[in-house]
């Protein structure tokens, strides 16, 4: 029988649980907006996150904060070769998007192999339980999880945004995303941006990853379905637009979970590709890079060109 | 024996996949990570169709390649009708939530797989008229896909893949030759597909996982990519050494992950040091930025 509290609990949960795949979104539209790549090699800065965690806690037995440094070290690492090794190169050479695209694709499953080989198919956790201790309030149980989980995804985004708009390089970033050619024509220095981005994204995803391991089992290849779940986010909010995808991650987290009360459990990641085929069939507008005319967008193109001509004449 | 005709069985089917993938995505342009699945959806619904409804066994495997021609129009025209770069994620999504599908439907036997597929041809003419009937099929694939892209169409599809919007300006309908090219492609699979199940009477889900389009892929893009003869070289090959590392007698929760592992790694290293593949052809990855600068660096 279907009670207020039934619901409450559920929507509760279901928000909690978004704050993983609303960091997973935002990174891989962060992505996207910037350096125009589907970066499916996401799914392998998980894997990396998660098992470097895992290894940290479960097989060095280090304390929690040692663990969430050395995982986000690694993941930066990873998303700094990824960056300079890979798509730099790529870049250089001229290739099509769907190169870039097997490309990432190929770097995720051959990442997630890696992992199968080290760690074996078998489901795996940061800590040895993933069942956290609830406080009722009123009828709705909170888990020790869920406020920390909620908390630390809204300051990442308040920090991101802080970021594009108060900081130098953030500017340059929002110039960047509008018109690569022309912010470098404007002496802004798209590599060192690219790079930027694809380290911040990495450490969204590795936040997201530690997050996702310390209640939810993860297998090697569970990065890839992560990633489903990010692309459809990403399509829904429109493909461009950081903050709809953000939305769209809660609002298909809260859908998902929801759903345990319409479908059977073993449906429910099936619930994932309808997604995407829906945000596909329904909301394509993502394709073309929706030009926003807000006056904080404008204003911030402006600054941002203003400190590229600078930064150029400075140069001159 | 029986053993050989399994090897033939499977390379003959691999070189069949590759061919047809090769039309995918070297000839069409056309990128997606969905073949196994349409392997998949060849063998089930053959083996549906003459188990459990009856009918006879060839005619089933004609349904099989219908349903895969059909599920893969289905699934490209919506991410087409938007852009190629939809179709790769769809593909993604396609893959995975069929076999999700397929593990949680009780009539195609779950993760256990879908036993007692009726045989074809083996009890009345023996095992080797089943390997005829294989490299028979791999062989007219073969000579299909060749004839295709040498053909009129076939250059009308050079032309739809190098310049999409030079060839919709001529009055060429771009997606409805992508939609034929993929469903041609994905029809083949299931082909394939029927004639894996009719042999070796078993199939279960974990035969059509993300590994085999990572196989695939090898297959074509190490081979070598429009190619007549890349795909067959690539699937030779990239049949041949899962095969060597059997003799190592490792535990299959290792030999997976070192196919995986083989496949995805021979596919990154090709695409950074020898693009073009073992099968000698140009640099089919090139793009428009790079053909621009190139004609810029001519004048």
């Amino acid at each position: 029988m279907l009670d207020t509290t039934i619901i409450l609990q559920i929507l509760w949960t279901s928000l909690a649980t978004s704050s993983y795949y609303v960091l997973f979104a935002v990174a891989f539209a962060l992505v996207l907006k910037v350096t125009r790549l589907f970066n499916f090699a996401q799914a392998a800065i998980m894997t990396v996150a998660f098992y470097t965690a895992f290894v940290a806690v479960q097989w060095l037995h280090w304390p929690a904060w040692a663990a969430f440094i050395a995982m986000m070290s690694t993941t930066l690492a990873a998303s700094y070769g990824l960056e300079r090794i890979g798509f730099e190169a790529l870049r250089k050479r001229g290739v099509s998007v769907m190169f870039v695209f097997v490309f990432t694709f190929m770097v995720s499953e051959f990442v997630a192999y890696l992992a199968m080989l080290i760690f074996g198919t078998w489901p795996q956790t940061i800590f040895p339980g993933i069942f956290w201790p609830v406080t009722l309030v009123g009828n709705i149980a909170i888990s020790a999880w869920d406020l920390p989980a909620i908390g630390v995804t809204v300051a990442s985004l308040g920090a991101l945004l802080a970021f594009t708009r108060f900081t130098r390089i953030g500017q340059f970033m929002v110039g960047v995303a509008d018109n690569p050619d022309l912010a470098e024509l404007y002496g802004i220095n798209k590599r060192q941006i690219f790079l930027v981005v694809m380290l911040i994204a990495g450490a969204f995803v590795g936040l997201g990853m530690f997050l996702y391991g310390m209640r939810a089992q993860v297998l090697p290849q569970t990065g890839l379905s992560l990633m489903i779940f990010a692309v459809a986010a990403t399509i829904i909010g429109g493909i461009g637009n950081i903050a709809g995808a953000a939305i769209a991650a809660i609002i298909l987290g809260v859908i998902q979970n929801a759903s345990i009360l319409v479908i059977s459990s073993e449906w429910q990641g099936f619930l994932l590709y309808i997604f995407l085929f829906l945000a596909i069939v329904f909301f394509p507008n993502g394709l073309r890079l929706p030009q926003r005319r807000s006056r904080f967008g404008t204003a911030t193109r402006e600054r941002a060109a203003e400190q590229g001509r600078s930064a150029a004449e400075s140069k001159a | 024996m029986e053993y050989l005709y399994g090897i033939v069985i499977i390379v003959g089917l691999y070189v069949v996949l590759a061919t047809s993938f090769n039309l995918i995505i070297g000839y069409g342009g056309l990128v997606s990570i969905a073949h196994p699945v349409f392997f998949a959806l060849g063998a089930y619904a053959s083996a549906l169709l003459s188990r459990d409804v009856g009918i006879p066994v060839l005619l089933a495997m004609i349904a099989g390649m219908l349903v895969a021609v059909v599920a893969s129009i289905a699934m490209a025209l919506p991410s087409l009708r938007v852009s190629g770069d939809y179709l790769l994620i769809a593909s993604i999504g396609f893959q995975l939530g069929v076999l999700e599908v397929i593990k949680n439907l009780r009539f195609t036997g779950g993760p256990g797989g879908f036993t007692n597929i009726p045989p074809f041809l083996i009890r009345d003419f023996g095992r080797e008229s089943y390997v005829v009937l294989v490299l028979a099929v791999t062989l007219a694939v073969i000579l299909l896909v060749r004839w295709i892209a040498r053909s009129d169409y076939g250059r009308a599809m050079s032309a739809m893949r190098d310049d999409e919007l030079a060839f919709a300006s001529v009055g060429r309908d771009a997606m409805w030759m992508k939609i034929a090219i993929f469903g041609l492609g994905s029809g083949l699979a299931g082909l394939a597909g029927a004639l894996y199940a009719h042999y070796f009477r078993f199939i279960a889900p974990e035969q059509f996982e993300i590994l085999q389009s990572a196989a695939i892929l090898t297959m074509v893009v190490v081979g070598g990519l429009r190619t007549t003869w890349g795909p067959v070289v690539g699937a030779l090959l990239l049949q041949a050494l899962p095969q060597a590392l059997t003799f190592l007698q490792l535990p299959p929760s290792v030999l997976g992950p070192i196919q995986g592992l083989l496949f995805t790694g021979l596919v990154l290293v090709f695409m950074f040091f020898r693009p073009q593949g073992l099968v000698a052809a140009e640099d089919v990855w090139r793009g428009a930025s790079s053909r621009v600068r190139k004609t810029g660096e001519a004048t």
